[in-house]
């Protein structure tokens, strides 16, 4: 055996972890294990405590610790706004900018079948079941591959009957980019979505 | 455009080598397996991201007992550098003055450059996919918006043909099908107007060419699998494809006809007219690219010579040397390439992954 037991079973545990890699899971490991106690038990308490006290919000779907999330639960942001987004990380990117005020709507992914991944597997009933009474507007803010667009075109064709206004991000040149570094997608869509000066 | 300086650091058999190619022609001199081929393959991996000669992965371009290669050029002109990397068991990577790019595919169109190999009967000769390949790959290089539709449209292919899969089963239901069938639709619709119209222009230059080889009457048509609008092609051809699990209609299934004197040269051309037929498209790309961009690729010449007779050697060095662009012509003699070329030309001769000027 190359590793003793206790040591091989953290390397793989490590390895199913997303990005990493049989090499980083062993240096990981050999780093953990020669870490002082405390600091490791703070790791995996910190592991189990996350993991048992944060749930989805029954709302909007991201991450919570509570029924409803900061979020849904600020009286002060526009409840009638939702901006859909495929991962609770975007959330946390369009919060960032400190501009959007209103709701969000994570949908845990994106339209794959390549990947076994259907409108079922999203949530979408979840997002469905928040257009009754007076939603103003939804925002589809998923990425501009294939998966973002075509996630984005059902999500219209659904919503559609409901009446809400759907809209869909602009997507185009970073600001301070420049044409040249810009790859021939970025430049395409912000050549498709040009506007009038 | 053209380039400037060549590093390769363990690439193929040069382990660190510097090459000064000149604005004009090259020719570069080797007996086999020396490493001419590999330097014009060099040049072609920066002009397109991708590898000349099929290899599994990148590990069989990477010299041996090292871990990782490096092709860098100069280009001059727009004043950039292009730079890839190829590392065993990880993708290949290109920079852009030393910035990493999304995507090896986006060298294409900072470099052009049009390639003559042996393998070029393959477009008259193969099935469609080869000529779909050539028409991909020279679009690709004057449009990066085709590029970017092509990319589109594969990744939708291969999601709408799981989803023919999944059919078999699990329930799925038609709206699932149609959000990847109108990318497929929008996609594929601009990939063939692009086609069209390269077609055509091509066809222009090509019979002129043809004719000057051989008085011999070319002709080409782009040929759509499909009427009608492919949306809806695909919407009802959709019950049919469940059981292949592919899908049948749209651009990846078109085919661009090449006759000779009305017959079709895949079919009825004798060895002659298809190798005729071949280089009248490459030399009319060298021109359309030239058209198209305002100025000519860099021609790239894979030890063809000897496998052309006298006179279509004779014309196709007399359309580089009138191009006056700057051109990488490899042989395993210099005098394949006649006296006139000999007398331009920048000679370099390899010997065992060395490059020098002889
Ligand atoms: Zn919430």
């Amino acid at each position: 055996m190359l590793f003793a037991k206790p040591l091989g079973d953290l390397i793989s545990q490590l390895e199913k972890l997303p990005g990493i890699g049989p090499k980083s899971a062993q240096r990981l490991a050999f780093y953990l294990v020669r870490q002082p106690e405390d600091d490791v038990r703070m790791l995996s308490e910190s592991l189990v405590r996350a993991k048992q006290a944060l749930r989805f919000c029954e709302r909007c779907q991201n991450m919570s610790e509570l029924a409803l999330c900061s979020i849904c639960s600020d009286a002060k942001r526009d409840q009638t706004t939702i901006c859909v987004v495929a991962e609770p990380r975007d959330v946390a990117a369009v919060e960032r900018i400190n501009e959007y005020h209103g709701t969000y709507h994570v949908l845990h992914g994106l339209m794959s079948p390549m990947d076994g991944i259907g409108p079922e597997n999203l949530k979408v009933r979840e997002l469905l079941a928040r257009l009754g009474g007076e939603m103003a507007e939804v925002i589809v803010a998923t990425n501009p591959t294939i998966e973002g667009d075509a996630t984005a075109l059902y999500l219209a064709k659904l919503l559609k009957p409901t009446g809400v206004k759907v809209t869909r991000l602009a997507y185009g040149m970073p600001v301070g980019g420049e044409l040249d570094y810009a790859d021939s997608a970025t430049l395409h869509s912000a050549l498709e979505y040009r506007r009038e000066l | 455009m053209s380039l400037q300086r060549l590093w390769l650091s363990n690439y193929r058999n040069f382990e660190g080598q510097e090459w000064l190619p000149s604005t004009g022609v090259n020719l570069v001199v080797g007996a086999n397996a020396q490493g001419k081929t590999n330097l014009l393959e060099a040049v072609a991996l920066l002009s397109s991201g991708r590898i000349l000669r099929s290899v599994k992965d990148d590990s069989a371009a990477i010299r041996l007992g090292e871990d990782a290669a490096e092709v860098l050029g100069e280009i001059r002109g727009p004043g950039t550098e292009l730079k890839v990397v190829l590392r065993r068991g990880q993708r290949r990577r290109a920079f852009l003055n030393s910035v990493g790019m999304a995507k090896t595919s986006d060298l294409l169109g900072r470099l052009p450059t049009v390639v003559f190999s042996n393998s070029d009967l393959a477009i008259v000769r193969e099935d469609a996919g080869e000529r779909r390949r050539f028409l991909d790959l020279e679009l690709s290089q004057m449009y990066p918006v085709y590029l970017r539709h092509l990319s589109m449209y594969k990744r939708a292919l291969e999601q709408r043909n799981a989803l023919l899969k999944q059919v078999n089963h699990q329930r799925v239901e038609d709206a699932s099908f149609e959000i990847w069938e109108a990318q497929l639709g929008e996609h594929g619709k601009a990939m063939r107007e692009y086609r069209h119209r390269f077609c055509g222009e091509l066809l222009v230059k090509a019979s002129r060419i043809h004719d000057e080889l051989g008085s011999e009457v070319l002709d080409l048509a782009y040929e759509e699998a499909d009427f009608g609008d492919l949306t809806e092609a695909l919407a009802s051809g959709r019950a049919r494809e469940i059981h292949r699990g592919t899908t049948q209609v749209g651009p990846h299934r078109d085919d661009l006809s090449i006759s000779v004197n009305g017959k079709l040269a895949r079919n009825y051309g004798s060895q002659g007219q298809q190798r005729t037929a071949a280089l009248s498209l490459k030399l009319a790309t060298i021109e359309l690219i030239q058209d198209t961009l305002g100025e000519p690729p860099v021609i790239l010449l894979d030890d063809v010579l000897s496998e052309l007779d006298m006179h279509r050697r004779e014309h196709l060095l007399s359309f580089v040397l009138h191009t006056q662009t700057q051109t990488i012509l490899t042989c395993t003699e210099a005098n394949q390439a006649g006296s006139e070329v000999q007398k331009d030309a920048t000679i370099f001769s390899v010997r065992a992954g060395n490059v020098e000027p002889a």
